[in-house]
């Protein structure tokens, strides 16, 4: 069993290249639209937008590598848990969402194989009589390994597997998520979208061998959804998704994708050559942000912002880092791989060849292959189901047997997943966004606004606007929100140069069920350069020499995980670049920390008797991290990409 | 290093220890089991759980989870052995087997599936359904729902002033000042209908959602009222408490819920009936 367990971890993702099939034309619609979204405004509906809060990022049974792993869970278990009831992990534990129902949800089940082996698993159907479905379904560990990872190698060559792509069975299960997500959605209480995963890998070999880049995305349809999912057994190249995704909104189905874990995608994501290798040009650029508005820059699988080596001068930058490549024990390529280097690429771009193919906002997710999220420090599960369900196989605990950290029998599958993977993942996150109501229709048009914010899975809420005619008085005043929409652009928003200085309202406000703040920060990226600046503190103003806080002494009580001293509840401040170049083009995106928390690992350890593991912090900074927002110097405002 | 052979090596040891709550909690189960199956206890009828099958659990329990199996949880992977075994072996009688030499756990499966397909979804008449809508009063009730208005005075801001700079503007307030204008700019809404207590919660934290729970609907201002966020004045116009709709209003619900019940109980009394049709030995434990 232990062998089977581990083989599989092993096996768990996925990767392909090579991708040649053409885009397949998709014209037909099936599920009903919802017919009172648009009929009028919903309780609760504000002018000035409420904070929403959801996970865009959830697979269920239907999916190939969470079925593997026992998880048995729909997606109206999934849809059930996000209303905040109970559902049950694949080790047998309750799962219930920490901080109450999320306001939207989403199930992304992997397109590829969509349902099939769930049917392999059903006897009685024919999918379940192949030589595959009983070696998968076997108790012969090596059978296991071998059927499954001939899936994984099919989902990255692209390459069907003839008698297992049951087209009829695929289509069936992804109508039925459809048809759940239709179920579930409220106008006014909850909102889901139609979703899926598209699983495209690039790999360094062409029999699929592990190790390559990730450039997973998730494709979300605003309302009405087509009868079939485009997916890498359909075309590999993620250009080919966006020419059918092109074709469907052509047809009336409105749809984004959001790429995500471009820290582990080997500097794929983010690279500046198309996929198969060609310069990048404008009809490119057009192409990617009409589809690719938004990045998820973190998740379980890591935080995807910055990296330490490209942002040595950001004492933050080493949060989270996971960049161990899908499924195997190799760290992936730094440059590409990360969020502000692609903003500082894109303006770069944009100064040299006049596009910006990264012009993207920010939202976050889990990623949970369980159907439910662990989004708190306090209570986590980690995401894929058997593999990762204890803090054993987590690594936040000792081997069993063991004395203590010096004593870890390294060459133990267990232990080599746990410190390689599982230890290293969070407990993260969450998207927000800015919408007047909580109706798909608000929603999506939010998504496409880029008036998101991603937090690593605490619900604070943060507003940043920038505009010309901002003044210190706006911050007392009662419509303050109102004001700063009338006078400026929010998140996500392009600010065209005037000629004069702008300014920014940056304002963070506490998750009311979580920790406390310590600082708010802009991020400004141009095409040479990037800086962190502290805009407002726990306790008082920053530095303006240093442009930082002063430390704010916040620690934690290890014994009992309790923060020891209380921050910000609201941070707030009104904010000019004192290096101001009017003639060029800046991207300024606000960060939020919270004070010092117990890391996952340290609650697990905490609870366990034994002390913290050495090699992952104890505490971290939970955060949050808006869209930017860009300033064009006047006249040289972009043709718009969307 | 410590492998996995020196592991299993350990468990006669290790398991003493939990054995005694084990038998304790097992015997608790077992007698359920007896009932029925004295009559036909043959060897075809007898699940044999030895303690080498014991000691296997262990230790795919310690492979699996890390850790080691508790009494309770001794109790359950035996009572899911059990289980299997029985849908297992009563699936052979009826023949599933035949031409198909796959493992128990699949051929318990497809009992499973069967003893599914059994339980027949009916539709009740109202007095069965009254009766669940009655019993079950907590599913069908609306939570308590508050409509309020309230004026912030952010801490962040005013220090320890806040406070007193709340209770100077509550007079103010209540003699006509406009509430719209006062105290500190609030980042969400200055003015909420009808919203579900749990969202108050995730609003504003679990101590305002308290005060105000406990606010009877007026159209005084009140407070200062502590929140996760600052100080605030409040104004309840509204406090709906917890509400059961009329039975007829939520009929639809409660069938479906009725349903999805009685669908769960029907399948695992099905499988419960199969379970005892078996005699249950397990080794160094006497259940009689």
């Amino acid at each position: 069993m232990l062998k089977q367990a581990t083989a599989l971890a092993v096996i768990m993702t996925l990767a392909a290249c090579s991708g040649t099939g053409t885009p397949a034309e998709e014209t037909t619609s099936a599920a009903p639209e919802q017919a009172s979204e648009t009929a009028g405004r919903t309780a609760g509906y504000n002018p000035d937008r409420n904070a929403y809060f959801g996970d865009l990022h959830i697979h269920t049974r239907s999916s190939f590598d969470a079925y593997i792993f026992n998880v048995r869970r729909t997606a109206d278990d999934a849809y059930r848990f996000a209303l905040g009831e109970t559902i049950q992990h694949p080790s047998g534990f309750d799962m219930t969402i920490a901080g109450g129902p999320l306001d939207f949800y989403t199930v992304t089940d992997h397109a590829e194989y969509l349902g099939i082996l769930p049917a392999m698993d059903t006897p009685g159907t024919k999918l379940s009589e192949l030589p595959r479905a009983k070696d998968m379904f076997s108790t012969d560990p090596d059978k296991i390994v071998a059927a499954f990872q001939g899936v994984g190698q099919s989902v990255r060559t692209g390459k069907p597997i003839e008698d297992m792509y049951d087209l009829d069975t695929i289509n069936s299960v992804w109508l039925q998520n459809v048809a759940a997500a239709d179920k579930y959605n409220q106008p006014g209480k909850f909102t889901t979208f139609a979703a899926y995963e598209f699983t495209s890998v690039t790999t360094p070999d062409e029999n699929g061998g592990f190790g390559g880049g990730n450039l997973h995305r998730n494709v979300f349809f605003k309302g009405k959804a087509p009868v079939r999912a485009f997916s890498t057994l359909d075309s590999t190249n993620p250009e080919d998704l966006w020419d059918w995704m092109d074709a469907q909104r052509e047809a009336g189905m409105e749809v984004i994708s959001i790429p995500h874990n471009s820290n582990v995608s080997d500097g794929q994501m983010f690279r500046l050559e198309t996929y198969k290798g060609e310069p990048m040009d404008t009809a490119y650029a057009e192409q990617r942000m009409r589809n690719e508005p938004l990045v998820e820059v973190t998740q379980v699988k890591g935080t995807s912002e910055t990296h330490p080596d490209l942002s040595p001068n950001d004492e933050w930058a080493n949060f989270e880092i996971y960049d161990q490549l899908l499924g195997a024990y190799v760290v992936g390529a730094t440059n590409g791989s990360y969020v502000r280097e692609a903003y500082r690429n894109g303006l770069k771009l944009q100064e040299e060849k006049g596009f910006d193919p990264f012009h993207f906002g920010l939202v976050a997710a889990s990623d949970s292959h369980v159907a439910g999220g662990a989004y708190s420090e306090e209570d986590y599960w980690s995401k894929i189901g058997i593999v990762d369900g204890t803090p054993v196989a987590r690594g936040s605990v000792p081997f069993p047997g063991t004395t203590g950290w010096d004593d870890q029998p390294e060459d133990n599958q267990v232990v080599k997943n746990a410190t390689n993977w599982f230890s290293r993942w969070s407990a993260s996150g969450l998207t927000g966004v800015w919408a007047e109501e909580n109706t798909r229709e608000a929603i999506f048009d939010a998504f496409r606004r880029k008036e998101t914010f991603a937090t690593t899975g605490p619900r604070m809420k943060v507003r940043f606007f920038g505009g010309f005619g901002y003044d210190e008085a706006m911050l007392s005043s009662a419509n303050l929100s109102h004001e700063a929409y009338e006078g400026g652009v929010p998140m996500g928003g392009d600010l065209v140069g005037t000629g004069e200085a702008p300014a920014f309202i940056a304002w963070a406000q506490r998750d009311p069920n979580g920790g406390t703040l310590q600082r708010l920060q802009v991020v400004k990226v141009t095409s040479d350069g990037e800086e962190v600046i502290d805009v407002a503190c726990d306790n008082g103003a920053p530095d303006p020499s240093t442009r930082r806080c002063t430390d704010n002494g916040a620690t934690v009580d290890m014994a009992s995980c309790t923060p020891e001293n209380e921050g910000a509840s609201e941070l707030k401040v009104l904010w000019t670049d004192p290096d101001f170049d009017p003639a060029r083009r800046a991207t300024y995106y606000v960060r939020v920390l919270e004070n010092p928390s117990c890391r996952w690992s340290t609650w697990e350890a905490m609870r366990n008797g034994t002390p913290p593991r050495p090699d992952v912090p104890e505490t971290i900074q939970e955060r949050a991290y808006t869209s930017p927002i860009w300033y064009i110097p006047g006249g040289l405002r972009d043709r718009k990409t969307i | 290093m410590t492998d996995n052979t020196e592991q299993v090596r350990r468990w006669p040891v290790l398991l003493r220890e939990p054995l005694v709550h084990f038998i304790l909690a097992a015997l608790a189960v077992f007698i359920g089991w007896q009932v029925v199956s004295s009559g036909r206890a043959d060897e075809e009828r007898t699940i044999r759980v030895s303690s080498a099958d014991l000691e296997r659990l262990a230790s795919i329990y310690t492979a699996e989870s890390g850790s080691l199996p508790a009494g309770e949880d001794m109790v359950a992977m035996v009572n899911d052995y059990v289980r299997d075994e029985a849908l297992a072996r009563e699936a052979r009688r009826l023949g599933l087997d035949e031409g198909d030499t796959i493992v128990t756990r699949r051929l318990a499966q497809k009992m499973t599936f069967m003893v599914a397909d059994l339980a027949r979804t009916e539709t009740p008449d109202d007095t069965v359904l009254r009766d669940w809508y009655e019993t079950h009063a907590d599913r069908f009730t609306e939570p308590q729902m508050i409509t309020f208005r309230h004026v912030f005075f952010s801490e962040d801001v005013r220090g320890a002033s806040a406070t007193a700079d709340a209770e100077a503007m509550l007079a103010r307030l209540n003699s006509g000042a406009d509430w719209r204008e006062a105290g500190d700019p609030f980042m969400l809404q200055r003015a909420y209908g009808d919203l579900p207590l749990r969202e108050v919660v995730r609003l504003f934290g679990g101590e305002f959602a308290q005060s105000l729970a406990a606010s009877p609907a007026s159209d005084q201002w009140t407070g200062p009222v502590r929140s996760a966020l600052g100080v605030h004045l409040v104004q309840v116009s509204a406090n709906a408490p917890p509400r059961l709709p009329p039975f007829e209003d939520v009929k639809a619900k409660v069938l479906a819920d009725w349903q999805d019940q009685t669908r769960r109980e029907a399948n695992e009394k099905a499988i419960q009936d199969i379970i005892a049709r078996y005699k249950v030995e397990v080794e160094g434990i006497n259940a009689e």
